[in-house]
């Protein structure tokens, strides 16, 4: 072994650490959204919650044998207000399809929710449903919203849509499904957090 | 052993267990401390390198009551863990454990150094190795030259995977969710297909998949399912010319087959054919129906015969064209 070769190796070195902490530092302010839902090819989370005005009770066990599309949105979240008209377009689509789309309101109060949908729009098919204290966003590892999980008629999470859906997205999806696909995660734009109150 | 010396070593025995017990008690975590361990152990989610337990954030606080309800439950410090990484996987940890993709932040700085001090001390035992190039011969200095590229070769690959596997973890998996681009719409529901269109109806552009599912409902006989979506073309202000011409034909036809109008249909037709005089379809469907339901023969023939010299109509075409022309003007009744 000579000096050169070690200036070699020492070069070598020097830049691989150059460009790796280049790497990882690029990571730092990343979106922590970004990662793998291990949910997909799990059973869906249970949850079993009453509608936002309060009216009814929903479980996700009642709806076994649907593909159920679910959605937590909010209505501080500019994303979820973009994609609004294309959940209840394809929510009116497949309503009578065995589809059952689930819009679950996200870090806010049922009545400002309904505010919302009231003026947003709503379908017949969709349940829009309460989540107190975050348990069942918690339960499906909801980083922000939008953020929509596909369930197939078995019970088993096979897609996830992190940021903003549209028709063509929700619809070819659940195309996929029916034809026994599993379509796994996309990430097609950004989430919102909700705001320090 | 005396009466009072039993007495003696009773008290004691007694005051012992007391401050055992009292010891053992002070020192057991409440279910708050277990809690606030907990929580400075869970990232929030929503945060930059938080944890739950110091974080402001509302989803914050509603992971800590979940953790709080947990513990009160009699949930073990694992199994809380455990529920919160199957939902937010290891992202959720503040100090994930070392396996898997974390092993290599862990073990890279471990071989760095290792590999450092094997080359400072082996330089250290070998001072005089350092020696000028050029009083090598040439091969041997080749041959370092080709090691030191290698090594470099490596140092790179070893960047460019590690780079690779973090930068592809930053992206997001690949997208197996259906996306619009490139998609063959022959997979594409109808439903789908319903649901875009409702929700872009004030897109100029969205005639095209409006037509695409007109006729889809139109070959299957669905008239009525059709009927709306081939009017908002025939009136859409961003179609194009050749889609509201096919429109206004299938508009046409339909009135005539399915309702029995014969003056709506002729009408459509002759709407259509403003906009393109050359249209064979709209021709030759308005042969059809004058001579079907108008019993307007000759009109038909004409028709039938502007259709036939085309020189662009395709055989299949010219075959049909051709045994209705014969047909009318033998004087037969319509198929």
């Amino acid at each position: 072994m000579s000096g050169r070769w070690l200036r070699w190796a020492g070069l070598g070195i020097a830049l691989g650490t150059v460009v790796l902490a280049v790497v990882l530092a690029s990571r730092f302010g990343g979106d922590p959204a970004l990662v793998d839902s291990p949910l997909i090819g799990q059973p869906a989370p249970a949850f079993d919650l009453t509608t936002l005005d309060g009216g009814d009770e929903v479980a996700l066990e009642d709806l076994r044998g649907d593909i159920v599309v679910i959605n937590f949105f909010a209505s501080w979240c500019l994303q979820c207000r973009a994609e609004h008209a294309d959940l209840v377009a394809s929510s009116d689509a497949f309503g009578e399809d065995d589809v059952t789309f689930v819009q679950i309101g996200y870090q806010e109060s049922p009545s400002e929710s309904l505010r919302y949908l009231e003026q947003a729009g709503t379908s017949q098919w969709t349940k829009y449903l309460a989540d107190p204290g975050s348990r069942t966003a918690i339960a499906y590892g909801v980083f922000g919203i939008p953020e929509t999980f596909f369930i197939d008629p078995d019970g088993v999470v096979v897609g996830k849509i992190i940021g903003e859906s549209d028709a063509f997205t929700l619809g070819a999806t659940i195309d996929a499904i029916k034809r026994g696909e599993r379509p796994g995660q996309a990430v097609t734009g950004d989430t919102q957090q909700a705001p320090d109150r | 052993m005396s009466e009072r010396t039993r007495n003696l070593l009773s008290i004691t025995a007694i005051v012992l267990l007391t401050v055992i017990l009292v010891v053992v008690v002070a020192s057991s975590p409440t279910e708050a401390d277990r809690v606030e361990h907990l929580g400075t152990q869970i990232k929030c989610p929503v945060c930059q390198g938080e944890s739950i337990a110091n974080s402001p954030a509302p989803m914050a606080r509603d992971m800590m009551a979940l953790v709080s309800e947990r513990v009160a439950e009699g949930a073990s410090d694992t199994e809380i863990i455990d529920e919160l990484l199957s939902a937010y996987s290891g992202a959720v940890l503040l100090d994930p454990p070392a396996s898997g993709a974390t092993l290599v932040l862990w073990v890279a700085p471990l071989v760095a150094l290792a590999t450092g001090a094997s080359i400072i001390v082996w330089w250290r035992r070998h001072p005089g190795s350092d020696a000028s190039p050029e009083a090598e011969p040439q091969s041997r200095s080749r041959s370092r030259t080709l090691v030191g590229g290698l090594v470099l070769a490596g140092a790179f690959a070893v960047v460019v995977i590690v780079a690779g596997f973090f930068l592809q973890d930053r992206e997001g998996p690949a997208a197996g969710v259906a996306n619009l681009e490139g998609q063959d719409l022959s997979e594409v529901s109808n439903e789908t297909l319903e649901a875009v269109v409702a929700a872009n109806l004030d897109d100029p552009q969205i005639s095209g998949m409006r037509l695409a599912l007109a006729e889809r409902y139109y070959e299957i006989g669905d008239y009525s399912s059709a009927f709306p979506h081939y009017l908002a073309v025939a009136e859409a202000a961003g179609a194009s010319n050749p889609e509201v011409v096919t429109a206004l034909v299938r508009l046409g036809w339909m009135a005539w087959d399915g309702n029995g109008e014969v003056e709506t249909a002729i009408g459509l037709f002759d709407q259509a054919l403003i906009i393109d005089s050359d249209s064979t379809t709209a021709m030759f469907l308005k042969g059809q129906v004058l001579w079907c339901g108008a019993g307007e023969r000759n009109a038909a023939a004409d028709l039938f015969s502007d259709v036939l010299a085309d020189p662009e109509l395709s055989e299949d075409s010219k075959a049909l064209v051709g045994s209705s022309f014969e047909a009318v003007t033998r004087g037969e009744p319509c198929a």
